[in-house]
């Protein structure tokens, strides 16, 4: 199904791509049934049954779409976000200023805090509309910074009373001469955060890709990533190929070029509408090849962009030279691993990606914890389907559980697989419960940090550098507690709630 | 005098604010997750608690603390259909997941806005004997301030008088309030509205100090102005001071080789200014300018108080030799700071993370005492009464011969 860029709205990921973020089961039995979702379109015959959400009437707290869209929508530089909300949305100001920062001390930019503005809607505005608060705001936020491109995003509030923020930003556009680009994101809108993702990425497909891309730059790729430093230079410039790294925090250049690059590749295919958009309106190809997580999947990735950008004289030699280079420490980090057990907690593509590290350095996993699950992507191609494709290469995840940050079912996943370590993406309820329950935790803050062969070695480092921490681990455990019922707090089935209740 | 009435009023204030400075009412969940054996239900939606307890709890200071709040996490069909049915579904849920001695239903933005009549929802529960309460927290109706007191109010009507279960030790202290002869409220403005309430509801009289006590001065007048008023033991309070005093001044003595003996060595500073919400703002600058002999340079207070007491706050000010001005966006904060002529004194700058941008500028030492703060890293410290003044001189103190010496 192609990508709909005629509307500001970007379709919810439960419609394109039938996403759910309630699921147990096995790996295996995951991927098959996905694939009955959207292959049976195709015609295949897989053995899968319809995939259906596991619903549970228990459910704590959890994470929105504006939260990710407005988070990357202010890292972008030379931009201000407008939240047009009550003031509680833009509470995670002061998280994004510090996460900025981080980043630009990583990438060499300037220390400098980002600009984001909250319309601060009270009740009299829920009454009589928040327009005029908003207009007011686009043209305070052109007057103190003069920036590039002003976004403006919904919230749950202005979603529901109906305040026109198309036509308000177009009026402004006008006025102020600068890009003022829709943000539609309001969080009741769609199950999963993640929808967060395709909001801000069909903004900028829409509106801060080059239209009209005079010249194609032969040597540039778009890599579409989290977040984090650049860990694809080293990987892609032995190949003549300049990375233009965006998301995860970049220039309008960058954005705006990527319509010139001979191929996108993204780092988790959770954020790849964008590469889909960007073959889809520009004709730049996007690399669909597995995700460069072990060995195997990180030769056939650089040998897959070789193809697509007509480098294949050069890829083999970089593959062995790079495979030699790493392995003599990647030895010595199996013989250090061997006979430990982890377990990963993240988001779909990357939660796949880190489990094929894992195995890569020979790490037992019988566990794992997936924030929310994408049967298909946007492109509908088949090797996209990173779940597949980790069993096929590296068998199967007896214990699969989808959940959105569910602490609850954390818990009873954990207590099913008691690992030696865990490593998460998020921060969130996943990394300190882990700790309190008496298990070092890893959390994964860049995403990059895992990827190719360099990745196998950070990941690898950083767990060895964890496993230590068990020792104030275990003295929390032994020393804290959790508020749930006894059943629960020995419950092994994140799902055990749903029987117990039918 | 402010009554209830308009101490609770709040009005967003006009215009965008830029470097927020405080979450919406839902935020008071933080408050909630503070009382022990409390645990909040959120009817909200999918990331409305998340959000206000990693900013109130994590970027301030990482402070932390348990985040597993139940949650509605409203989704379209709640949005269109109404959310009551599926709040009632949660709460039944929670109370067969998780265990505690009080639940604090809270209802965010979209219940508010849709009509949701979670009143009677949480009443049903109430009546079969659980220790539940409903607090309305709607965001666009406060901030976390007042937020604060919505939620106090909501356990005092209607836990502490009405419930009449089995009766845990943990809300101990929230059940002896009826009991107590008096209410204190050590704040310019936060807490006036509930120490009316329960003078209203126990006849229960109340003392209200408008700045919380930093140091040997303000912490004897203000013990003994407690003692007064409670009529407490003279010599048993003299006695106390006189202990605390001795050892406080001790330590201030031999501060003293170091504050009157390298004042020139590393540039002390003698200008304050003053960036955060009334209580820590008020106390920070009456400890700094009564006991350490800095002068007022520029204080804003920044959660918006109520309109009722500006004047009152602003009097406490003035007896100071100084102004403070009310402003909630950090553009305009800074365009303050910026406006003041220091004269080539150094100021120090007591505010938030916001501040570390226009600290640099003014090349002044940054002391984080409010949120946003993440440079500081805050397990149990306090800087109220005696020692905690000590620990507010030793933490102001590093940090300038820091900016002097690895600058």
């Amino acid at each position: 199904m192609a990508i709909n860029l005629k509307t500001t709205h970007a379709e919810t990921r439960e419609q394109r791509l039938g996403t759910i973020t309630h699921w147990e089961g096995s790996a295996d039995q995951l991927a098959r049934d996905s694939a009955f979702t959207h292959g049976c379109e195709k015609g295949c015959d897989n053995g899968g049954r319809r995939l259906c959400e596991q619903n549970t009437p228990f459910a704590q707290a959890s994470m929105c779409a504006e939260n990710i869209a407005v988070t990357n929508a202010t890292i972008i530089q030379d931009s201000v976000v407008i939240q047009h909300s009550p003031i509680g949305c833009a509470v995670s100001q002061s998280f994004t200023c510090r996460y900025y920062r981080d980043l630009a001390a990583r990438r060499g930019w300037e220390l400098e805090d980002p600009q984001s503005m909250c319309t601060n809607l009270g009740e009299q505005d829920m009454v009589f509309g928040g327009g005029p608060k908003l207009e007011d705001a686009i043209r305070e936020a052109w007057q103190r910074h003069h920036p590039r491109v002003i976004f403006v995003a919904t919230s749950c509030a202005t979603g529901i009373i109906g305040d026109d923020v198309d036509a308000a930003a177009a009026r402004l556009e006008a006025e102020v001469g600068v890009p003022v680009v829709p943000l539609h994101c309001e969080g009741f809108k769609s199950k999963h955060w993640s929808s967060g993702w395709d909001v801000i990425e069909h903004g900028i497909l829409r509106r801060l890709v080059g239209r009209d891309p005079g010249r194609k730059q032969e040597d540039l790729i778009n890599v579409i990533h989290l977040g984090g430093s650049d860990v694809f230079t080293p990987l892609l410039g032995p190949l003549g190929l300049r990375a233009n790294l965006v998301m995860g925090g970049n220039t309008l250049e960058r954005l705006a070029e990527m319509s010139e690059a001979s191929a996108t590749v993204t780092m988790c295919f959770v954020l790849s509408y964008l590469a889909t958009g960007l073959e889809q309106e520009y004709g730049v190809p996007e690399i669909k090849a597995p995700l460069p997580y072990g060995l195997g999947d990180t030769d056939s990735w650089l040998r897959e962009i070789a193809r697509v950008t007509r480098r294949e004289d050069r890829v083999e030699a970089l593959i062995a030279s790079e495979r030699a280079r790493v392995e003599p420490e990647l030895s010595r980090l199996r013989k250090a691993l061997a006979g430990k057990k982890g377990f990963v907690a993240a988001g779909a593509a990357f939660a796949h990606g880190l489990l094929a590290v894992l195995r890569e350095l020979g790490v037992q996993v019988d566990g794992a914890y997936s924030f929310h699950h994408d049967p298909s992507t946007d492109s509908g191609d088949p090797r996209q389907d990173t779940l597949s494709h980790l069993v096929e290469t590296w068998g199967d995840i007896p214990n699969f559980t989808v959940s959105p940050d569910q602490h609850f079912q954390a818990h009873a996943a954990l207590q099913r697989s008691r690992p030696d370590f865990v490593i998460c993406r998020h921060s969130g309820s996943m990394a300190v419960l882990s700790a309190r329950i008496g298990i070092p935790v890893l959390p994964i803050f860049y995403s990059n940090d895992g990827l190719g062969y360099e990745g196998l070695l950070t990941i690898g480092r950083a767990i060895l550098r964890i496993l230590p921490r068990a020792r104030f681990c275990q003295d929390i455990a032994a020393h804290s507690n959790f508020p749930y019922q006894p059943w629960w707090l020995k419950q092994t089935d994140p799902f055990a709630l749903v029987s117990d209740l039918d | 005098m402010a009554t209830l009435e308009n101490s609770a009023q709040f009005c967003s204030s006009n215009g965008p604010i830029e470097q927020v400075r405080y979450g919406c009412s839902l935020g008071a969940l933080a408050s909630v997750i503070a009382i022990p054996g409390a645990i909040p239900i959120t009817h909200c939606g999918p990331g409305c608690a998340t959000k206000q307890f990693h900013a109130l709890s994590g970027l301030n200071a990482y402070q932390g603390g348990e985040f597993h709040v139940p949650s509605t996490n409203i989704g379209n069909r709640e949005v269109i259909f109404g959310g009551a049915d599926r709040l009632d579904e949660l709460i039944g849920a929670t109370l067969k997941v998780m265990q505690a001695d009080l639940f604090v239903v809270q209802s965010g933005c979209i219940p508010g806005l849709v009509g949701d009549d979670v009143g009677s929802v949480v009443g049903k529960y109430r009546r079969e004997g659980v220790p539940i309460v409903f607090a309305e927290t709607s965001g666009y109706r406060g901030n976390n301030f007042t937020g604060h007191e919505t939620i106090i109010r909501a356990i005092i009507d209607q836990f502490i008088g009405a419930y009449d279960g089995p009766r845990e030790p943990g809300l101990a202290e929230w059940r002896a309030i009826p009991a107590a002869q008096f209410n204190l409220v050590l704040s310019p403005w936060l807490g006036v509205a509930t120490a009316e309430h329960l003078q209203r509801t126990y006849g229960q009289p109340f003392l209200h100090v408008p700045a919380i006590p930093i140091g040997a001065k303000l912490t004897s007048a203000f013990l003994r102005q407690v003692a007064a008023f409670a009529d407490l033991d003279t010599q048993r309070v003299e006695a106390f001071i006189a202990a605390e005093e001795k050892e406080y001044y001790l330590y201030l003595r031999d501060f003293t080789t170091f504050y009157a003996g390298c004042a020139s060595q590393y540039q002390l500073p003698s200008h304050l200014v003053v960036v955060g919400e009334s209580a820590y703002n008020l106390a920070v600058t009456k400890f700094m300018f009564d006991q350490l002999g800095l002068e007022p340079g520029c204080q804003v207070i920044t959660e918006n108080p109520p309109e009722a007491f500006r004047e009152a706050i602003n009097a406490e000010y003035r007896k100071l030799g100084g102004e403070v001005a009310f402003e909630v966006d950090g553009h305009l904060i800074h365009k303050a700071v910026r406006e003041n002529d220091f004269a080539g004194w150094l100021p120090i700058v007591f505010g938030s993370t916001w501040e570390g941008e226009v600290a640099r500028e003014l090349r002044a030492p940054l002391v984080e005492i409010g949120y946003p703060c993440t440079d500081e890293v805050v397990l149990s410290r306090t800087y109220v009464g005696y020692r905690g003044a000590l620990a507010l001189i030793e933490r102001t103190y590093t940090t300038v011969v820091r900016a002097s010496t690895l600058a």
